[in-house]
């Protein structure tokens, strides 16, 4: 439905958002970085949760809306559904999608284990970069659900790329 | 115009991979003259030290590709050197052969110039190198991690890069 773009355009505008909130914004402050763009994922994830449930009828209950999360939703946004999903039946969700998407791209050399301490702490900038391209999506999750009636917490984990796990845990 | 801009700090050297490789070496070089990376998987003569190894790549090529495009006998307008145009668009030079090894060359309108040596019974490159260049934007422009104009050091393009080399025949 509606027009189309080209995906490298999203791409860029993404990077470039979270490149600029990080270093020009905010610098030196990741913690309000980090806040700033998943409250825009957030908007986002409200507005297009709206629009993918127009014609369905309302979730009975948590579990419906996050399976709703990971194939109908997910399959919009990225062109898959979400290939693992994990509960402890007590509000405590992980959606783990095994290539997400916007990671593909991203990669960096790994430093030698003996490398210089400016090379490590080169690595370590560029793993904290890499973890901050995942706020967008996490409010994105977040501001889909809480427009269903969910108000969750949501944090995402690479510790193995380039699958990536999104941790939902939904307020009592 | 400024040639060797940007920092006099070659490459890392090169990894040695296995053998079963058809080229021998690579090079990229941006507009300025940075190598942005050189990888070699079978080069048992070692003339000159890197630095000077790219800097007399680039501008051998350089020199090259003005050359070819003053000697040309057909086109009767000439457009202005060093104007962005496609690959194969205007003159072009695009390889060069000898006895022992093949050089096969590419310039995008960005600049980006791919260089690949191989042995010289190898065929057209010029599709391979487009297919090295698609290569070149998905892991290295679109990665969020990677400032224009630096070193490439994205795993992921050395190894899709090393994959492809070695089954191009």
């Amino acid at each position: 439905m509606g027009r189309e773009v080209s995906e490298s355009c999203i791409d860029s505008l993404l990077t470039e958002m979270v490149s600029t909130y990080c270093n020009r914004f905010y610098a030196n402050k990741p913690e309000l970085a980090a806040r700033r763009i998943e409250a825009i994922g957030y908007q986002v994830g409200h507005q297009l949760s709206e629009r993918y449930t127009m014609e369905r009828p309302r979730f009975s209950d948590h579990l419906e809306a996050i399976k709703f999360i990971c194939k109908d939703f997910w399959f919009e946004l990225f062109k898959k559904q979400i290939d693992n999903l994990k509960t402890n039946h007590r509000g405590t969700f992980v959606l783990q999608d095994n290539r997400f998407r916007w990671l593909t791209t991203m990669s960096i050399e790994q430093p030698p284990e003996n490398g210089t301490s400016e090379e490590l702490s080169i690595a370590a900038d560029n793993k904290a970069l890499q973890s901050m391209h995942l706020y967008f999506p996490c409010g994105i999750i977040r501001g889909a659900l809480s427009n269903l009636g969910i108000p969750c917490a949501v944090s995402a984990d690479i510790s193995n790329l380039p699958a990536c796990s999104f941790v939902v845990r939904i307020k009592a | 115009m400024q040639f060797f801009g940007g920092s006099e700090i070659s490459p890392s050297p090169p990894v040695p991979t296995a053998t079963g490789n058809n080229a021998h070496m690579m090079y990229i070089f941006n507009r300025n003259g940075v190598c942005l990376l050189y990888r070699e998987w079978n080069r048992p003569l070692h003339t000159l030290n890197p630095q000077q190894d790219h800097k007399l790549m680039f501008g051998l090529l350089f020199s090259l590709k003005s050359l070819t495009a003053k000697m040309d006998p057909t086109n009767a307008e000439k457009g202005n050197l060093g104007i962005p145009q496609l690959p194969g668009q205007g003159c072009s030079f695009h390889s060069f052969r000898t006895n022992t090894y093949k050089l096969s060359f590419m310039e995008t309108p960005s600049g980006i110039k791919f260089i690949l040596i191989t042995n010289p019974r190898t065929g057209d490159l010029r599709e391979t190198l487009k297919y090295i260049y698609n290569l070149y934007v998905e892991y290295v422009a679109k990665n969020a991690l990677y400032t224009p104009g630096t070193l490439i050091k994205c795993e992921l393009f050395n190894t899709a890069l090393d994959q492809y080399v070695r089954s191009i025949a």
